[in-house]
């Protein structure tokens, strides 16, 4: 597309290239493999900011609905530049919910029966029971550290402050405690 | 953008939102853009989704504090608390109601380094547990999932200081418990 930069060149671009080039809906296969990638990203986005599983699947339903007409309708100058784009709608659609706008009830209305249902994989849902004896494994201050900081979410700083404990403390006990959650649990090594 | 993966301590600051807005906004564009990342982050998540349930539904024993009791409380939690003085017992149960039971060990911890908790007759030690010297207790909330298992049975709690110039008994704490029904 002229005047694009290279700067992002990676699969997503490529596909927004094949979007913003196709009749408006046409490529409803390079639809569907963007939203199968972005996706699950931008919940991620939304869980992180919003702390919330609904909020964070409303931002992900707005941010991909509005970035697929935009690119459909030719309206992204750059669409090698569509994570950028993304992360941009992300931090502005993450304010309106905040706001409590309302905007996914107009947008899904206009757009819904368009969305690309791709076979997204969301957040996978891990075997309490398992999670559970791999917490047991632990020890007592790694399981404390843990769980205090997952139930509520909290920095290193609030989860000593609760505990007694440095924030510095805190996060090479929280460090080493998901090192071994996480190989307990999904059975890898650190990378 | 940042082109490098950030590790997995990095990754903790993010999801705990601890880092600066500038570094912050590097990670996310880069994880937007990048698979490996992203699922680094998705394995973050879970792993704290799984805590969370498995203590929401009890399955867990855990070392916590006056604090977060109060905030499990405020969620609107049913707690069951027992607050045993130090050489002291308690008739204990769980009712179906309960989501969280707690022992608050009352215990003095002036000058203490290190507690090890012993658990008799499970013959367990849990070392080197975290507590909060001014609070004057060690609140312990065992799994009530297996606590609703158990029949009638005595259960005695143990809390040791650990030192330089070795261990001494703070206090210990006798549990007679019964189940409902």
């Amino acid at each position: 597309m002229e005047g694009e930069t290279t700067t992002d060149l990676g699969p997503e671009a490529a596909l927004a290239r094949r979007i913003a080039a196709a009749a408006p809906g046409l490529d409803a296969a390079a639809e569907a493999e963007l939203y199968r990638r972005l996706g699950p990203r931008v919940r991620l986005y939304g869980r992180r900011h919003l702390r919330d599983d609904e909020e964070a699947h409303d931002l992900m339903q707005q941010v991909m609905l509005t970035t697929l007409e935009k690119l459909r309708a030719g309206e992204l100058r750059e669409p090698g530049r569509i994570v950028s784009f993304v992360f941009g709608m992300c931090r502005m659609v993450t304010l309106d919910i905040r706001r409590g706008a309302r905007r996914r009830d107009a947008l899904l209305e206009k757009f819904g029966a368009d969305l690309p249902y791709a076979d997204i994989a969301i957040a996978p849902r891990l075997d309490e029971a398992r999670v559970a004896a791999c917490l047991e494994r632990l020890g007592e201050r790694e399981r404390s550290v843990l769980l205090l900081s997952f139930y509520e979410e909290e920095t290193a700083e609030k989860v000593g402050d609760t505990l007694g404990l440095s924030a510095g403390n805190v996060r090479v006990i929280r460090h080493r405690a998901m090192e071994r959650l996480r190989a307990c649990v999904l059975g890898k090594e650190r990378p | 953008m940042s082109h490098t993966c950030p590790d997995l301590a990095t990754l903790l600051g993010y999801w705990f939102g601890e880092l600066d807005e500038t570094r912050e906004a590097a990670i996310e564009e880069h994880y937007l853009g990048c698979a490996a990342c992203s699922a680094q982050l998705e394995e973050v998540e879970a792993l704290g989704a799984g805590v969370r349930r498995a203590f929401a539904e009890g399955h867990v024993t855990a070392v916590i504090s006056s604090a977060f009791a109060e905030r499990l409380r405020h969620r609107g939690l049913h707690l069951r608390e027992y607050r045993v003085p130090c050489n002291g017992s308690v008739n204990c149960t769980v009712a179906p109601e309960d989501d969280v039971l707690l022992s608050r060990l009352q215990v003095p911890l002036q000058g203490v380094e290190r507690i090890d908790l012993l658990v008799a007759p499970a013959d367990l030690r849990l070392e080197d547990v975290p507590f909060d010297a001014a609070s004057g207790e060690v609140v312990v909330a065992p799994s009530i999932a297996y606590i609703r298992t158990l029949p009638a049975h005595r259960q005695v709690m143990r809390l040791v200081a650990v030192g330089a110039d070795g261990e001494r008994v703070l206090g210990e704490y006798t549990f007679n418990h019964s189940p409902q029904g």
